[in-house]
């Protein structure tokens, strides 16, 4: 891919990458009022604390002046400091990041080795039952609101039996080694990554299977199969490899998804990372930590769907610029 | 010409069908089983959340008056249980449905108005006119949604108005994009270019000619984001962000949530909500699908 | 024994509306060496014919009679894998609009190099690229351009592409689905050098599939003229598409009005004719010449009886009752 290229879509992604900040400080301290407005409206602090907080981080300032110094203190890192934990933002975010990224990361994995399979098995057998099923299936299951789908296996395997841990990320109180914990944890993974995945495998069967049954139609499927190949062959290297042209374009959306459902699959199984920080922090008006966790999200969303785009380059020669 | 099928041979041509104002839309949808069986759950929905408080008139809001009448199994008297407070599930239940079902229509109209007719004006004028919105429509297509929506509703507040606005405001960009390259490729088609250069003025162009030929499009959208739209009002409602006055389904599974209904397994008072949600929603998105499918025949699958 | 016979052959689609007979009773036989044009308008079974050969058909597609059989193997009731096997090894197709017959995410070498290991997996890698630019050479692509993409060719190019590709397992037999339609004039042409150079040097047996009555009269030796599912005339092209009279000369109206049709650039104006009307339903009953509502020589016999096959000269076959009423 050419280097060109490459920098040209480096420049936009900062500017995109600038807008956000930018937006980002709109929102927070600009349209609802004034960011001593909103200290005094959380309710964390009596006059006098507000007072010298006012005065340590210049928020009296004019509007134009806190901008600048939001967009240096972002550059440096300073995310803000928190209401409820003062402590600064970043320290509050750190940890739990990694819980979210175990979260997601391994519900994506799962997500799209099961999503994609079964949209080609929907496509394979296109309008037959077995499609009909699994469209439907899938168009059921998308219909499913996360939490909801959460509360149901809450009830199934932490209620009416309890097979499976409900809460949190690891168990109370355990002693025990490195595996020892490592399997609690692990155990307390299944039900919040089997929560996400399911609504975003829906996602992607859908989207795959509609993708490889418009590629299954084109001449050259006919010229795979004149040629003498294989089925496996013609559906992985030439169907799959063409079709897959949509559904990274669609990962790029998937990731906005997931974040959103990462946030309702963490608060139904208090599982502590940034989706559980995002729902404490609204329900205790800990507008900092709000601020840094969306700046975040919106980060990650940025950065996936540039790197989905340099994978499109890569993947379809016919959009290369020479 | 022959009504004999074309057997093997060329593929049908790489552009997708332009899509014509076809009366017949609807009857294909109600033939396909997928969105017969969409517009009758939906019917069947309407139905229930529009007359149903109408016919059950339970006292909504009335409490238990004993700690027994608290989150109690369904009975005769409560055919869908009680809530952590006595209240009535089943009356909650139709008239929470209005609210889930108003919030997403009030948002979907905001979001198709506005991505419509940025689409439309877009496409049409191309030009300088077209990068900048497309640039404005890319931006907010980054912004993660939910997380959008939270933040909105936390900053500006949970009335009924405001969530729709919220969700709204978060969901144009999608119509705008898809309304976009189809008027993109319907200003080029001859008849356009013929009333052009006649000299009709723009905004009857767009009127009388492009609007109703995107129409059957737009209401395709409009169904998949009024999906969307009830799903996002749920999960608002669920973490707390919701009308605390106006009892939705999602508030309802907040309340269901914090109250430590779970843990009592009072399972009546979330699949209650819960599987409203579902069923509206799926039956709203079958029907979404189904006018897909018809729109563009050419994904039929099978040569 | 001939290459390939095909022996009396119907071949079912199955629609919502019915079933639709494609192809009726059809017999063809093609010896080694041959090259055959199969004609006829659109709709008219030449290319499901051919798609048949290789079992290319759709899935809701059933051959309800008959035999084909190829190399001395029968092909109706192969499974895949068999099947599979003999593609592009007995027999290889060329797809028309070669527009989207190559994988456009992959490179053309490949493409070909593909089929060459799919079927002759012993063959070192380095023996295969070698065959791969053997391919291009042979039909006049610089090899320089092998490692391109589809849509770095133009049309003619990649036509060419495509009849390299088929090439590669040396196939016994060549199915080409009009191979010059979406081509400009120029590149037609070089197409069809290609294909009969492709036969004398190779000693390719052809078959070609169109409805350029110019192109068959090109390439190739035999002409097979279809209407409405049925073979309604062949014979040497010299003879079925010539100048002459007499029994060598085209019989059925249907072939006349064809020849009619195509004006000969180098020859005389002669007046056009257009012919008026359309094929009729396949997938009702027909009693009868199918040809009967069309034909400006019809008769009364022709709507009640299925006009036989008749031979006119060695060679020369039409299935028309205005052959019996000829002095043999």
């Amino acid at each position: 891919m050419n280097a060109r290229y490459f920098v040209r879509k480096l420049s936009t992604l900062s500017v995109t990458l600038f807008v956000t900040a930018s937006f980002n400080f709109l929102l927070f301290h600009v349209l609802p009022g004034s960011p001593v407005q909103l200290l005094a409206r959380s309710g964390h602090f009596d006059a006098a604390a507000r007072a010298q907080l006012v005065k340590l981080f210049g928020l009296n300032r004019s509007l134009v002046a806190q901008y600048f110094i939001y967009l240096k203190n972002l550059l440096h890192g300073n995310l803000g400091y928190s209401y409820v934990y003062r402590k600064p933002v970043s320290t509050v975010l750190g940890s739990a990041i990694g819980n979210t990224v175990l979260l997601v990361g391994t519900a994506t994995v799962i997500t799209v080795f099961v999503g994609v399979w079964l949209g080609v098995v929907a496509a394979s057998r296109a309008n037959t039952l077995v499609d009909t099923s699994i469209t439907v299936g899938s168009l059921g299951v998308w219909s499913m609101p996360d939490f909801f789908t959460g509360m149901i296996l809450i009830f199934v395997c932490g209620v009416w039996t309890h097979v499976l841990p409900i809460s949190g990320i690891e168990t109370p109180g355990l002693v025990t080694g490195l595996w020892g914990h490592l399997g609690d944890v692990g155990r307390h993974l299944v039900l919040p990554a089997v929560t996400l995945m399911l609504v975003n495998a829906a996602e992607f069967s859908l989207i795959t299977r509609n993708s490889l049954v418009d590629v299954l139609v084109e001449d050259y499927m006919l010229t795979a199969r004149a040629k003498g190949l294989s089925r496996r062959v013609i559906i992985w290297r030439h169907a799959l490899r063409n079709a897959l042209l949509p559904i990274v374009t669609a990962t790029a959306l998937y990731v906005g998804m997931v974040l959103g459902g990462a946030i309702q699959v963490e608060t139904v199984f208090s599982w502590p990372g940034m989706g559980l920080l995002i729902y404490n922090s609204v329900e205790q008006r800990d507008y900092p930590v709000l601020e840094g966790c969306f700046l975040l999200f919106a980060i990650a969303v940025i950065a996936t769907n540039f790197i989905s785009d340099l994978l499109y380059q890569v993947l379809d020669p016919r959009v290369r610029r020479t | 010409m022959s009504n004999i099928v074309n057997v093997g041979g060329a593929s049908a041509s790489d552009e997708r069908p332009t899509v014509t104002r076809r009366p017949g839309v609807w009857r294909e949808v109600w033939r396909d089983d997928m969105g017969r069986t969409g517009l009758i759950t939906l019917g069947a929905v309407l139905f229930i959340i529009l007359v149903g408080p109408i016919i059950f008139p339970f006292q909504s809001q009335s409490f238990g008056t004993s700690s027994a009448s608290i989150l109690q199994a369904p009975t005769a008297s409560h055919w869908m249980g009680t809530t952590e407070l006595g209240q009535d599930v089943l009356r909650q239940f139709l008239v929470g449905g209005r609210i889930s079902l108003y919030v997403g229509v009030m948002a979907t109209l905001i979001a198709i108005v506005l991505g419509a007719g940025l689409g439309l004006v877009s496409g049409y004028y191309a030009g300088w006119r077209d990068t900048v919105l497309m640039r404005v429509t890319d931006f907010f297509l980054v912004l993660p949604t939910l997380p959008l929506i939270i933040v909105l509703a936390a900053l500006f507040g949970q009335s009924i108005l405001i969530t729709s606005l919220v969700i709204g405001l978060t969901s144009w960009p999608q119509t705008a994009r898809i309304i976009r390259s189809q008027v993109l490729s319907l200003r080029e088609r001859p008849l356009v270019l013929r009333v052009r250069s006649l000299g009709a003025s723009d905004l009857r162009i767009m009127g009388k000619h492009i609007l109703p030929n995107v129409a059957p499009l737009i209401f395709a959208n409009l169904v998949l984001v009024l999906s969307g739209s009830i799903l996002a009002q749920a999960a608002l409602a669920f973490l707390g962000l919701g009308d605390p006055v106006q009892v939705s389904w999602g508030t309802m599974l907040h309340n269901a949530f914090n109250s430590g209904a779970m843990s009592e397994g009072a399972w009546w008072y979330v699949l209650t909500p819960g599987v409203g949600i579902v069923v509206m929603v799926l039956a709203f998105s079958l029907v979404g699908h189904s006018l897909d499918r018809v729109l563009n025949p050419l994904r039929r699958g099978g040569r | 024994m001939s290459l390939l016979e095909i022996n009396d052959l119907s071949i079912d689609y199955k629609l919502s509306k019915g079933v639709l007979r494609a192809v009726d009773h059809v017999s063809l036989c093609v010896e080694l060496g041959d090259s055959v044009g199969i004609v006829g308008e659109s709709g008219c079974g030449k290319t499901t014919l051919g798609l048949a050969v290789p079992m290319l058909l759709p899935e809701n597609a059933t051959v309800s009679g008959g035999s084909i059989v190829l190399d001395g193997q029968q092909i109706v009731g192969l499974d895949e894998a068999e099947i599979s096997r003999l593609r592009w090894t007995s027999v290889a197709f060329v797809f028309q609009g070669a527009m989207n017959a190559l994988n456009p995410v992959q490179r053309v070498d490949r493409q070909i190099l593909e089929a060459i290991r799919t079927h002759e997996p012993e063959t070192s890698k380095q023996d295969a690229y070698a065959r791969v630019l053997e391919l291009f050479n042979l039909v006049g692509i610089s090899p320089s351009r092998a490692k391109s993409y589809p849509h770095e060719f133009s049309g003619g190019m990649r036509q060419r592409a495509m009849i390299a590709m088929s090439l590669a397992c040396r196939p016994s037999l060549l199915i080409a689905d009009e191979p010059t339609t979406a081509l400009d004039v120029i590149s037609q042409a070089q197409i069809l050098t290609l294909l009969s150079e492709l036969r004398h040097r190779e000693g390719l047996s052809l078959i070609m599939i169109s409805h350029d009555l110019a192109a068959i009269k090109r390439v190739c030796d035999r002409i097979v003229v279809m209407y409405a599912g049925v073979v309604v005339e062949s014979g040497p092209t010299e003879h079925v598409l010539g100048r002459g009279g007499g029994p060598n000369a085209a019989l059925h109206p249907y072939t006349k009005a064809l020849i009619r049709a195509h004006p000969d650039l180098r020859g005389e104006r002669v007046l056009e004719e257009g012919l008026q009307g359309h094929p009729p339903d396949l997938s009702e009953p027909i009693s009868g010449c199918r040809f009967a509502d069309r034909c400006p020589e019809v008769m009364d016999i022709c709507r009640t009886q299925t006009p036989p096959a008749v031979t006119l000269s060695p060679g020369h076959i039409a299935a028309c009752h205005l052959a019996r009423k000829d002095p043999q």
